[in-house]
């Protein structure tokens, strides 16, 4: 008795799993109708200040392609996690939003506080996305075989700033200013070091390293201002916000010369700092100023304020929206949202075109190498697009893993 | 030669920064053993006193705009007032804790400061410029120098003047060295221990105003983190000048930001990112030398 007790226990059981299970993959297959994007990106905390503008962007896309009848037929449905600018958040807000049942998980703009969600997406065999991150670390040499960042690497940002300046301004002799706080700034002065000696008769007169809380660079600028002659251009590897002060200090030292740095110092909100500046050039993937060669750069614009109430602050709005572009033409062309197979769609583009450039991934690099630019000169205070540039070779991988 | 005169004034100019903070450190840790780590937080505090709260990539500058007659004393005030506010809100209960449990709250204190800033004016670093006529150059001795750095150094001196006259002559400032002496002996001679308490708070506070001030004049930039590394400077520059010593403290900060500007100049490129290595390896060096520190206060000695 006892014992068909038990039987009769084990089948009710049975049943009530098999109930439960069909239950669930019934809420399953009812969700399986949409196509879920997670964003696993901060909402409070410090990167919330740089991660909401790009994500805001791929909101923008998924918006346009839902409303043109969304992608495989289906909707795209967006959910969120906020990582609060900490890197055991993030892994949890990986993990969270692919509970929610994610097809893609778009990280955090910064490879160290985007790497732990991408880790999680990785491991749960989800393509990842980061933001706008600019280290070759973001993608697979980082995280895994599945990951991706949208934006361009930071060295090809300093190469094109030294063959721009070359070729355009005459520029001959360069001084060389690292700020030593992050793999970025590195990343810009190492495109720089790898495109200079490849022009011919452009010298490097000098080197020198600050760090980015630095109160004062006078030392710094003393031994600019030893030199024999001031250089023709000075390559500035920094960002915000250290960046605003040795410009700032460089300029009230009387040095004038051209100054050249990476995409991270571009908008204008802080050239209040510096209200006269001039000879000040950065590269960017489009125009927020209005005047960007490709009209639907500033319809793009338009857009955006719309729906954020204010325009762009800076270029790293838009790889949000290349993101979401690329991600979704890769799946339209898989047929289906499986990882392996939009990964090998993602790989097969060459020079795929998107509003904000062409944009090439390999199954070796889910990066750019090598990418177009329009250059942007802030002439007394006021920035604008003087023209665009492409650097003629892209740097070879081995080369960027070496540093 | 100008190039040492230039070398000469940037050690100065930075040096005076690093003087200011430690002394904003030093004169409260002199009166209540209190080593207020919220001091690099009130200094970002009365920057982003000059704008408007706005989460806006953008500045709104708002007292930034007074003229600066008005703007100076204004800065001074929000910073005596923010700091004689956390005496009276916070450090006051902990008057008889032990200094590690004050030294816990002033974190706790900088941390509530600096996350109201974040509510207020998001992490965006924002821009300002203050005073653009600082900004030029002038010759000096032969050398082109910032005019910033030469006011930077003479306001430094004038206020180190003002502040020995105060202590030395008047009446609240023989109070303050007798409380910095010996707390309780002086309470028992009549000095009232909160006035004396309050009155450090408020002149330290104005110090960090005046130290925030020539922080965004010079870099022009607004930041949430702003004050930190002054703060950990200044906080070094207290401890090898001796806790509690004024004059040791200013020493320090002077030693300090020469020590660094001269490590920037003699490192070989390859280890000048490391420069704070070696500054921070002098300063560990000083200490062992001098365990108290370069000066001992009087009253740390009876301290054993």
């Amino acid at each position: 008795m006892s014992v068909s007790g038990e039987t009769i226990m084990r089948h009710l059981t049975k049943i009530a799993f098999g109930m439960l299970m069909a239950g669930l993959s019934l809420g399953a297959s009812a969700q399986a109708a949409d196509i879920v994007v997670g964003f696993a990106t901060a909402s409070s905390g410090f990167m919330q200040a740089y991660d909401k503008p790009a994500q805001d962007a791929a909101l923008i896309r998924i918006d346009e392609i839902n409303k043109a009848g969304g992608l495989l037929g289906r909707q795209i449905k967006v959910v969120t996690a906020d990582t609060k600018t900490d890197r055991a958040e993030g892994a949890k807000a990986g993990l969270e939003v692919i509970d929610k049942g994610a097809d893609l998980v778009i990280v955090s703009c910064d490879y160290d506080f985007g790497s732990p969600a991408a880790l999680a997406a990785e491991a749960a065999g989800k393509i990842s996305m980061f933001l706008c991150a600019e280290s070759v670390k973001a993608g697979i040499q980082g995280v895994g075989p599945h990951s991706f960042s949208a934006s361009i690497l930071a060295a090809v940002q300093g190469a094109t700033m030294v063959d721009w300046s070359y070729n355009k301004k005459n520029a001959r002799t360069y001084y060389r200013l690292l700020d030593t706080w992050t793999e970025y700034n590195k990343g810009v002065c190492d495109g720089f070091d790898w495109q200079l000696p490849k022009m011919k008769d452009a010298k490097l007169v000098g080197s020198d390293t600050f760090k980015n809380e630095d109160t004062s660079i006078a030392a710094q600028i003393t031994r600019i201002k030893s030199l024999p002659k001031p250089p023709d251009a000075i390559m500035l590897c920094s960002m915000m916000p250290g960046v605003v002060s040795a410009i700032k200090q460089i300029r009230a030292a009387g040095i004038t010369s051209m100054i050249l740095n990476g995409s991270s110092v571009d908008g204008s909100y802080w050239l209040s700092a510096t209200p006269d500046l001039s000879d000040f050039y950065v590269p960017v993937q489009g125009s927020i100023y209005g005047d960007d060669p490709n009209k639907d750069v500033t319809v793009f614009n338009a857009k955006y304020k719309a729906a954020t109430g204010g325009d762009p602050s800076s270029q790293y709005v838009y790889p949000g929206y290349v993101l979401i572009d690329v991600w979704a033409k890769a799946v339209a062309r898989a047929g289906t949202t499986d990882a392996d197979a939009v990964t090998a769609k993602l790989e097969a583009m060459k020079d795929e075109p998107t509003l904000f450039g062409p944009r090439t991934f390999t199954s070796e690099l889910h990066h750019q190498n090598k990418g177009k630019y329009l250059i942007v000169d802030v002439n007394k205070g006021k920035p604008s697009v003087v023209g665009d540039w492409t650097i003629a070779e892209p740097i070879p991988l081995s080369y960027l893993l070496k540093q | 030669m100008t190039e040492i005169i230039q070398i000469i004034i940037d050690a100065l100019s930075l040096g005076s920064l690093y003087a200011l903070g430690a002394l904003g450190i030093a004169l409260i840790f002199g009166v209540m053993r209190l080593v207020n780590f919220a001091h690099g937080d009130t200094i970002a505090f009365c920057v982003f006193a000059l704008l408007w709260p706005s989460i806006d990539a953008a500045a709104v500058v708002f007292a930034g705009h007074l003229p600066t007659v008005l703007l100076i004393p204004l800065i001074l005030l929000i910073g005596a007032g923010l700091s004689v506010l956390s005496e009276i809100i916070v450090f006051r209960r902990f008057r008889k804790a032990n200094p590690a449990t004050m030294m816990i709250a002033s974190f706790a204190l900088g941390f509530v400061i600096r996350y109201f800033l974040l509510m207020l004016y998001s992490s965006r670093p924002k821009s300002i410029n203050l005073w653009e006529s600082l900004g030029e150059s002038i010759g000096f001795l032969g050398a082109r120098v910032p005019l910033l750095q030469i006011v930077t150094v003479a306001i430094t001196l004038g206020i180190l003047g003002l502040l020995t006259l105060f202590l030395k002559r008047s009446r609240y400032g023989l109070e303050m060295r007798a409380a910095a002496e010996n707390f309780t002996m002086a309470r028992m001679l009549g000095v009232r221990a909160n006035r004396v308490i309050m009155l450090a708070f408020a002149l330290s506070g104005m110090l960090a105003a005046t130290t925030g001030l020539i922080l965004v004049t010079q870099t022009g930039t607004v930041d949430i983190q702003m004050g930190a590394s002054v703060m950990l400077i200044a906080f070094i520059a207290t401890v090898i000048g001796g806790l509690g010593s004024l004059t040791g403290a200013v020493t320090a900060g002077y030693l300090i930001g020469a020590a660094s500007v001269l490590m920037q100049v003699v490192l070989p490129l390859d280890a000048r990112p490391f420069r704070d290595a070696f500054v921070y390896g002098a300063v560990i060096v000083t200490l062992i030398w001098r365990p108290n520190g370069l000066f001992v206060a009087r009253s740390a000695k009876q301290r054993v």
